[in-house]
């Protein structure tokens, strides 16, 4: 397999004595999109959690382009080049959707506090492009038109979409998707579809997705992931994976643990 | 409507009749409008920490006394002049503000107000109890301050620098909240670990927000104690933190302009209550309460109803482009109110790329 934009080494991790993971492993290839299924506490969010630097590893590695990030904090991570969304809307309430995205373009700027307040020419230009970069984010989800909305007067499903355009605008090279169809009608869903692949192939980003709608997750991947009880208990194409008797057994609950 | 008011003429209005007050009004009047100018700094540094970066900290009244204290000492005990003495006494405010952004990593909500309300009690003691140094509960006096070569009184001189300094840092905090700070602020007050996840550090942006409040305060300290030629630990308790949070939450949460507003209106309230001798305690306590039960937001509020000009910005927005217009109308493929709770299926399918309405 050729060198992966994201690597998941022996991670553990456990919670007041519980195991949430269990010596971990995966690859996540560049430019593909991968999906993440399992039951209920089966450790997804903490997966992702772990890789976003959110939760610290009792032990293992996680590697961005073969750099370990373990230990980083989430902001030095994002910085590395690593974005996520989380299960529930994040977008500002305190800001317009225009000024959301502009504050995902953060690191962008190199503005102190004087040049902010004598608001320097350089402060100025600086402003200038990122709120272009920004409405051109939000024209890639079709969405200009919500530019001077308050971040919470928009539908949950519209607030999705421009979470997702959010972790994009700063050209990340890793995009974690933490369900991002939850809450969708079947419509929303196939226009999700639709958006990430257009995320994958004309912006070259690897996406990792956790997901419980199983037609979008089998639909959508390049590979899926299967974990079970902090364990990874299937991993490859979608259809190697649906057929796997393990992962059936995993749902239909034949046998608890693994 | 138009336009009744425009805020800038609003503002020029302020500012050129406070400049007149010290050759119009009695001693009293300007002393009050002193006072207004000290209450509109501390709002405003406040603001910025518990309005823009959602920090409910309880310890800006005792900012405001280290700035007065430790100018008035360094005066005092070392002999040095104001002009020394009160930056001296500003760093002191804005290091112990800084060092309150520790547990402010840690600690949020009514623990963060726990914590720091400790280390305003701790002040408040320090300056009753020791006595060596803070000359005690009964306070003590600075010496004078020499404007000379100018020909004024250390009143009319300490006047015209509050008046200097609000309007410096008004003009202050509006640029920097209008700007990526500002952003992050507002971030770290609404989503904290999205902001992380942004890629805002929030130890920086926290140790900024307490830094900011500890120089407003600071300063605003320092020319009290030149103000009233005397420092004493009763102007800096419990009371006062009162007066600050209700001037804040008085004027706007989150808005600098509001915070102009809440000085002005708390200081001529304050004098209105002792002119009616009620308990300025109870008058305040109640007034804080109604307005975070009823108005969380303060007066700028119905001042932005009346007037769309009052309308504020985070971000900088170029003169020319703040028109709502500039974004295109919602397609008419769209016929969504964005109100209502979900309703994904009457969402016009993703546009191709690029193809929103210029």
């Amino acid at each position: 397999m050729t060198e992966a934009a994201l690597r998941v080494r022996g991670v553990s991790i456990a919670f007041g004595g519980v195991s949430a993971l269990d010596t971990v492993d995966v690859d996540f290839p560049p430019g593909e999109i991968t999906g993440i299924i399992g039951p209920n506490g089966a450790g997804k969010t903490t997966l992702l959690n772990v890789i976003c630097g959110m939760n610290p590893p009792d032990a293992g590695n996680v590697f961005l382009e073969e750099r370990t990030i373990t230990g980083l904090k989430p902001n030095r991570i994002a910085e590395l080049g690593l974005r996520r969304t989380f299960q529930s809307s994040q977008l500002f309430a305190g800001m317009t959707v225009l000024e959301n995205m502009m504050a995902g373009l953060h690191l962008m700027s190199s503005t102190g506090l004087v040049g902010a307040v004598l608001r320097s020419k350089r402060m100025r230009a600086e402003e200038e492009e990122m709120r272009e970069r920004a409405l051109t984010a939000l024209d890639f989800v079709g969405f200009r038109h919500f530019a001077n909305r308050a971040g919470d007067a928009l539908s949950f499903g519209q607030q999705r979409i421009i979470e997702i355009a959010r972790t994009l605008i700063h050209e990340p090279k890793v995009v974690l998707l933490d369900e991002p169809a939850v809450g969708l009608s079947v419509n929303r869903v196939a226009e999700l579809d639709e958006l990430l692949r257009r995320i994958r192939d004309e912006r070259g980003v690897t996406l990792v997705m956790i997901e419980h709608v199983i037609r979008l997750v089998m639909g959508v991947s390049d590979r899926v992931v299967v974990l079970n009880s902090g364990r990874k208990i299937a991993e490859g194409l979608p259809e190697t994976v649906r057929a796997d008797p393990a992962v059936a057994e995993a749902y239909l609950g034949h046998q608890a643990e693994s | 409507m138009q336009v009744l008011v425009g805020k800038r003429a609003f503002l020029t209005a302020l500012f050129v009749f406070l400049f007149v007050i010290p050759w119009i009004a009695n001693e009293y009047h300007t002393f009050v409008a002193n006072l207004i100018l000290l209450y509109v700094i501390l709002s405003l540094g406040l603001n910025l920490l518990i309005g823009f970066a959602g920090q409910l900290a309880l310890a800006n009244a005792a900012m405001y006394g280290i700035g007065a204290y430790g100018t008035g000492l360094l005066m005092k005990h070392f002999g040095l002049p104001f002009w020394i003495s009160a930056p001296g006494g500003v760093a002191i405010a804005v290091i112990s503000g800084t060092l309150l952004a520790l547990p402010a990593l840690r600690l949020s909500g009514i623990y963060l107000a726990l914590a720091t309300l400790a280390f305003a009690q701790f002040t408040f003691w320090l300056m009753t109890h020791w006595t060596p140094v803070t000359f005690g509960a009964g306070g003590f006096i600075p010496p004078p301050i020499d404007f000379s070569p100018l020909p004024i009184t250390q009143e009319t001189g300490i006047y015209y620098l509050s008046w200097g300094a609000a309007l410096v840092l008004y003009v202050f905090a509006k640029h920097a909240m209008e700007s990526p700070i500002g952003r992050a602020f507002v971030a770290i007050r609404d989503g904290e670990v999205a902001a992380q996840a942004l890629g805002i550090d929030l130890l920086k942006y926290k140790s900024l927000a307490f830094a900011l409040s500890g120089f407003y305060a600071g300063v605003a300290g320092a020319l009290y104690s030149g103000m009233l030629g005397f420092v004493g630990p009763e102007s800096f308790d419990l009371l006062q933190m009162v007066l600050h949070k209700a001037a804040v939450v008085l004027g706007g949460m989150g808005s600098v302009i509001g915070s102009l507003i809440g000085g002005v209106l708390l200081t001529v309230l304050v004098e209105l209550t002792k002119e009616f001798k009620f308990s300025i305690e109870v008058a305040f306590g109640g007034l804080l309460i109604v307005f975070v039960l009823f108005q969380p937001n303060g007066v700028i509020v119905f001042v932005r109803r009346l007037l769309p000009g009052w309308n504020e910005r985070l971000h900088y927005v170029p003169p020319g482009k703040e028109t709502e217009e500039d974004f295109g109308a919602v397609p008419e493929t769209d016929p969504e109110a964005p109100a209502e709770p979900d309703d994904p299926a009457e969402v016009p399918a993703t546009q191709p790329r690029g193809g929103g309405p210029v």
